[in-house]
């Protein structure tokens, strides 16, 4: 690590009078933070990834700050497996975990690392130890499993009654017909793969842009211990709705705690994540992201006013906007060029309308099915691409037809009971490698509803999408090319992959 | 201002203005009365930007194609619905078929073939956001002013169906709770209705269970609970809706509702 002025440091925003110089993290060693580790954590650390640089910064209101990880309950095992929170949330992925890191750890360790702890870091616990095949979903696909209770529990952990039949039909991975882990067992689970979520940028997941939930009309649920409103957009299929509670689930499933984290541990978890942002700085051919008028990287996010609604005069991605045009003595061709598609992505991402159909949660509450209109009907709050209103929507990732094919992935067979609403689009039997939401609520028309994920970060954790089915930006936009029949041209295309690659 | 008035104003901003095809205005003597019938939805990509897109539905007993755009809520393609609504005094330029407003649609269980239109030069109704829609968290909510007296407010639903529709419901919620608040309400009565007197349209059976109009009560219930109002303060009740009033507007869609009355 070197601690000089980093090429890619940020010019400081208004309200931030100097962007702390950044650390640069330039190998494996260097970059992977083990649980245990006592280095201090930089105010500002920089990390090279295909795209160019993301950064993850420390910030609070007073400012820049470092801090000394020794102890701290993000950094430090809380439970049995030796595993950390920062295991899987690592700031030089953007605090999730890509799946080049992911490789990198087994081929650093041969598979002895805690991040392939066989209670969801193998494709089933039980799985022959050290054996990359035990392991395949996490090494191929970066997928991490998460055991759900059947049937689902609501806020008190009491059984919820479903309204559909689940049946597993094909289970590659043995977990959701296991005699100890599967959905007959004693303790009756399911079973599904999912990417980690990143833990940055957390204003904008909990900021609640309007009071009530357009997708069900009731106001939005309210924290009983702190007596505000959940945004509802912090987890895949929402089972927690507060910071605190996700960290307790993640403490009690993933890191194998006996129990929950004492309060200041946990005081301690969420005022790092409160402080912590992390986006891309620099691109390797538009150079800084602050550049010629653009305002990207983490400090302008961190500044920005969480919970904004885009449209009409601010559409999103606005961030970018001045490199449509921008003059920039000092730039080259090829700078001035890649910026441009930067704002030409930009401004496809917010204005260019297409079909989107058959996609419950958008689709279902009233707007028609079909319904034209833009990437950022769904992904909507300005700097982030989350969902102002809480994002679960079903894209098409998990349910059939329109997921990918993922021989890999377990896949479940659904049926409405009687009496219930059939699914308002898939009809009353529905096929899926991932309930999503429904795994929550017990409810048909939540069946494969993921929540919006932000869009920060990307370059530093491939693959996308909740199952890990886009392995490239490209792929991403490939899926929605394909599943909404939008027609992007090539360089459409290129511009959105170049946008989302500067977030 | 009536919540029935608020429901044709809502929908009435999001009317394309006239731009000069009069080639199909509706007759006069047909206008007032009420269109009700089960059709299948065809969508029209009519592309005035996001969500101007045209619905539009035949009614099998005429063969006369309506134009559904403006209910607050929209079809679902490929599933039957039923429309209830009036042929409005607008010419057909927007969609190229004969406009209902106000309109309701409901969408069934049945399914129909699915079936779209390109646009063929209708340019479709621009969307233009309601004026009367839920502001963000950020923005003070002003209390309504004394005096008080016993306030009702009225949520209208789907056929069976006790969802709560966006740009619709919850401004409602909010008014009636902020109503509720400022005049420290000591009771507040849910009653929910349904329709439950079985009608025949375009020869299907209509009727609703008495059970939607508990689930109905029970969510608005449920949506003052989340607003702080304590579950002691709320009565709930459901029953069987009276048959319509003259003043309804589309006498079956009122049927299925819940009143809310405050007591200060």
């Amino acid at each position: 690590m070197s601690l000089s002025a980093h090429a890619d440091s940020q010019q400081a925003p208004t309200a931030v009078q100097s962007a702390a110089p950044a650390a640069t993290y330039d190998y494996d060693d260097e970059r992977w933070w083990s649980p245990g580790d006592t280095r201090t954590l930089p105010p500002h650390s920089a990390f090279s990834n295909e795209h160019g640089t993301l950064s993850t910064i420390l910030l609070t209101s007073s400012g820049p700050t470092s801090l000394d990880t020794a102890n701290h309950p993000f950094f430090t095992p809380l439970g049995e497996n030796g595993r950390a929170c920062v295991t899987c949330h690592q700031p030089s992925d953007g605090m999730s975990l890509s799946v080049t890191t992911i490789r990198e750890r087994w081929r650093a360790t041969n598979g002895k690392d805690p991040l392939f702890a066989p209670i969801d870091g193998a494709n089933c616990p039980d799985a022959k130890p050290g054996d990359p095949a035990s392991h395949s979903l996490l090494l191929e696909h970066g997928l991490f499993r998460i055991f759900r209770p059947w049937p689902p529990r609501n806020a008190e952990g009491k059984p919820i009654e479903p309204q559909f039949d689940i049946e597993v039909v094909r289970d590659p991975t043995g977990c959701n017909t296991h005699p100890r882990y599967g959905l007959k067992s004693a303790e009756p689970m399911i079973s599904v793969y999912r990417r980690p979520r990143p833990v940055a940028n957390v204003k904008y997941l909990t900021a609640v842009g309007f009071p009530f939930e357009p997708k069900n009309g009731l106001p939005l649920p309210v924290d009983p211990e702190s007596g505000e409103r959940m945004s509802g957009n912090l987890m895949a299929d929402g089972r927690a709705g507060t910071l605190k509670r996700q960290a307790i689930d993640a403490a009690l499933t993933h890191l194998q705690a006996r129990r929950a984290p004492s309060e200041s541990q946990l005081r301690g978890i969420l005022e790092f994540e409160n402080m912590v942002y992390s986006a891309q700085s620099h691109d390797r051919f538009g150079g800084e992201l602050t550049a010629a008028g653009a305002q990207g990287g983490p400090y302008f996010l961190a500044q920005f006013a969480a919970g904004a609604l885009q449209g009409g005069n601010e559409p999103i991605w606005l961030e970018f906007a001045a490199w449509l045009e921008a003059q920039d003595d000092n730039a080259t061709p090829e700078q001035i060029e890649f910026r441009r598609s930067v704002a030409r992505g930009a401004r496809s991402f917010a204005t260019k309308t297409f079909l989107v159909s058959d996609a419950a949660g958008i689709t279902s509450m009233g707007f028609g099915n079909p319904v034209r209109n833009t990437c950022a009907f769904c992904h909507n709050m300005q700097h982030t691409g989350l969902d102002v209103a809480p994002g679960q929507v079903d894209l098409g990732t998990t349910n059939e037809p329109f997921a990918e094919p993922a021989p890999h992935l377990p896949l479940f067979k659904l049926t409405c009971k009687p009496g219930y609403r059939p699914h308002p689009h898939l009809g009353r039997v529905v096929y899926t490698s991932d309930p999503g939401f429904a795994l929550t609520t017990g409810r048909c028309i939540d069946i494969g509803k993921i929540t919006i994920q932000q869009m920060r970060g990307l370059a530093g954790r491939a693959p996308y999408f909740s199952n890990g089915s886009a392995r490239t930006l490209r792929d991403l936009v490939d899926f929605y090319d394909r599943r909404y029949n939008i027609g992007y041209t090539e360089q459409e295309k290129q511009d959105l992959v170049n946008l989302m690659s500067v977030l | 201002m009536s919540t029935r008035f608020f429901i044709v104003a809502a929908a009435s901003v999001l009317a394309w203005p006239n731009v000069g095809r009069a080639d199909a205005a509706p007759n006069a003597a047909d206008s007032q009365s009420v269109k009700l019938f089960v059709g299948c939805p065809v969508y029209r990509d009519s592309d005035s930007g996001r969500k101007s897109g045209c619905w539009l539905v035949t009614d099998p007993a005429t063969g006369i194609r309506y134009d559904v755009t403006l209910g607050r809520i929209k079809p679902i393609l490929g599933r039957t619905i039923l429309v209830e609504g009036i042929v409005a005094e607008r010419d057909t330029s927007a969609c190229g078929a004969i406009v209902l407003e106000p309109v309701n649609v409901s969408v069934l269980e049945g399914t129909c073939k699915s079936h779209m239109l390109p646009a063929e030069n209708y340019p479709g109704h621009r969307f233009v956001l309601p004026q009367d829609v839920m502001q963000p968290t950020h923005v003070p909510r002003e209390l309504p002013p004394p005096p008080y007296e016993r306030k009702q407010f009225t949520i209208e639903f789907e056929l069976n169906s006790d969802f709560l529709v966006y740009q619709y419901s919850e401004v409602i919620l909010e008014r009636a709770w902020l109503y509720a608040k400022a005049s420290k309400a000591r009771r507040i009565d849910i009653v929910g209705y349904a329709a439950t007197q079985p009608i025949v349209v375009s020869g299907e059976r209509i009727v609703e269970d008495l059970s939607i109009a508990k689930a109905r009560a029970e969510m608005v219930a449920e949506a003052f609970s989340r607003l702080g109002i304590e579950r002691k303060a709320m009565h709930l009740s459901w029953r069987p809706a009276p048959p319509a009033s003259a003043e309804d507007v589309l006498p079956e869609s009122a049927k299925r509702r819940v009143e809310i009355i405050i007591h200060p």
